[in-house]
């Protein structure tokens, strides 16, 4: 059987820490890392340097999604066996994984954040519950189809003149196809959590809108940006969905993160871990947010937080 | 139009509790409609509403699901009738597994438009279900579905992607998971929550399917643990509110997080 680990995503940055994983299990397999890598020649480089030993390369028109290599890697998969197929999460990929794994008759791990090899067997860790438990999982038949998101995996140190075998592939046309209308600019996004500093976010605990009035100036006042847990974005609908954090949300990781009537839900602190000082006020003293908060302040936020905008307008 | 949605009746994720021995329980926990999938029933009620037709709710899992109190709160969310596929194999079913046990459900309903999914389930959110149900049952299937029309027998999507929003556009039949701000959800009125009962439902098992779950599996799972949690100082301070005030922008100022 192969010991090939194959690697796909259309971005060339994740590609390169997907085969940072490949590499890793080839390693540990005694296997080769091979990259699939549709369109343009000067990517068949990319992957080299990235650290393929193999890359397998198509042919594919213009306008051509990524998805619509399914039948194209599909016949590739049964034709080469390799032992593992890694699919960077994007929407696409995910999307291409998922119909992959039908065609195949496989499932598919999802985001794994870890493998490992015992004894010549597979091990992938992966988030179940929003990041409310850990799952291990091993394949039981090849290829183990996995999807991993960015910034998950480290990529190797590019080999500038690094290269390999190309393999040619025939693109086979797609059995379905979405055609592409057009394509619209996303809408603007209010706030880019993943790369702010310092975050405020209100929780269930705020009883009206008018009072997040209150949240985006300590915000202010803080040099923060304003997050949101769950029912506040989806739900109660009185902020967009870009701030909130937590499970299908955003993840993040300032330097401060502060809760305010926050309860601690495992769907919302999955997305706050990686914060380096945790803060929280909560009139609960009870409330799972102390538990994983480096300070709390037990008490009501309608009386902490315009204290604390005080405090802080008179330190300026 | 015949829409068919699928949705999955989970443990509420907020009734996790991890035992002293590190193990995940969902004892006493309440069974209830997977939050993201409430959107893909309003999309599929709200598409029927529009262009005439009917909603058949479609789910697959262990017992728990031919609860009555579950059948009428699906069923009080608009669709017209309910087909479950009732067998406990399916708990610890993996995705392909799922996918094959819904894919055989819908040949056995018959004729469909489109199938529709939510983003992902509740508990383990692998947003892999509906992608690998709409390829066995060979239509056109896609995700991050953030709006839909039905257009002259088409359908037209916009797929909010990483970059852009794709304009999408199939024919008939097709599978979407939409995504959790594709709608809002209404709640089921009173007279729904009345006329819910009265709706036909059917159970079948994977026997009746044909179906022999074993022969799909691809993945053993090894071990469920909770996450390594990262230490906090957990320092509470209580008290009047300006002086603890003061006291949390001491120790913030200390982290030099201020």
């Amino acid at each position: 059987m192969s010991k090939e680990i194959w690697v796909f995503s259309e971005k060339e940055t994740l590609q390169g820490e997907l085969l940072g994983a490949a590499r890793f299990l080839a390693g540990q397999l005694g296997g080769k890392t091979a990259a699939l890598v549709g369109g343009e020649a000067a990517r068949q480089e990319a992957a080299f340097r990235q650290g393929a030993d193999t890359v397998y390369f198509w042919q594919a028109a213009e306008g051509v999604q990524p998805e619509d290599c399914l039948a194209t890697l599909v016949q590739a998969a049964r034709q080469y066996q390799p032992a593992v197929v890694l699919i960077g999460a994007t929407w696409s990929g995910k999307a291409l994984a998922g119909r992959l794994a039908a065609v195949l008759g496989r499932s598919v791990i999802t985001d794994v954040k870890k493998f490992q090899v015992q004894n010549g067997e597979i091990e992938a860790t992966h988030l179940i519950l929003g990041g409310g438990a850990v799952r291990v999982e091993k394949p039981l038949a090849q290829p183990l189809i996995a999807t991993i998101g960015l910034g998950v995996f480290e990529a190797l140190p590019p080999e500038a003149g690094r290269s390999g075998d190309v393999v040619a592939l025939d693109f086979i046309q797609p059995q379905t196809r979405w055609a592409l209308r057009e394509r619209k600019p996303k809408p603007p996004a209010s706030v880019n959590l993943a790369a702010a500093r310092k975050v405020v976010c209100p929780g269930r605990g705020v009883q009206k809108q008018e009072d997040l009035q209150m949240m985006f100036e300590l915000a202010r006042l803080l040099g923060a940006e304003v997050g949101a847990t769950r029912p506040l974005c989806e739900g109660l609908d009185w902020l967009p969905r870009e701030r909130y954090i937590g499970v299908s949300g955003a993840f993040i990781k300032p330097d401060l993160y502060l809760g305010i009537g926050v309860s601690g839900q495992v769907q919302h602190t999955v997305g706050i871990t990686e914060s380096r000082v945790v803060a929280a006020i909560n009139k609960d003293e009870e409330a799972p947010i102390f538990q994983q908060a480096d300070y709390g302040i037990v008490g009501d936020l309608y009386q902490v937080v315009p204290a604390l905008i005080r405090a802080l307008q008179a330190r300026r | 139009m015949n829409i068919i949605v699928c949705y999955k009746f989970v443990p509420d994720p907020e009734d996790m509790q991890v035992k002293p021995d590190g193990k995940i329980s969902f004892e006493g926990a309440e069974w209830i409609i997977s939050d993201y999938d409430l959107m893909a029933i309003e999309t599929a009620v709200r598409l029927v509403e529009a262009h005439g037709g009917k909603v058949t709710a479609l789910s697959a899992g262990p017992q728990p699901l031919s609860s009555s109190k579950g059948k009428k709160d699906v069923l009080s969310r608009g669709p017209d009738e309910l087909v479950l596929v009732v067998d406990d194999a399916m708990q610890t079913a993996d995705t392909h597994q799922t996918a094959q046990a819904l894919a055989a459900a819908i040949r056995k309903i018959g004729e469909f438009d489109l199938v529709v999914f939510g983003e992902g389930s509740a508990d383990l959110y692998f947003q892999q279900v509906g992608l690998q149900v709409g390829e066995l049952l060979g239509v056109p299937v896609v995700n991050a579905v953030s709006k839909v029309s039905v257009e002259d027998g088409r359908v037209v999507v916009e797929r909010s992607t990483e970059e852009d929003v794709q304009v999408l556009e199939s024919s008939l039949p097709a599978a979407l998971a939409v995504t959790t701000d594709i709608c809002q959800p209404r709640l089921p009125s009173m007279k729904e929550i009345l006329k819910a009962g009265k709706k036909p439902v059917t159970e079948w098992s994977l026997a009746d399917l044909g179906l022999d779950l074993q022969a799909f599996r691809s993945t053993e799972v090894l071990a469920v643990r909770p996450p390594e949690q990262v230490e906090r100082k957990r320092i509470k301070i209580t008290g009047e509110a300006d002086q603890a005030v003061q006291q949390l922008l001491n120790y913030l100022s200390k982290e030099g997080v201020l």
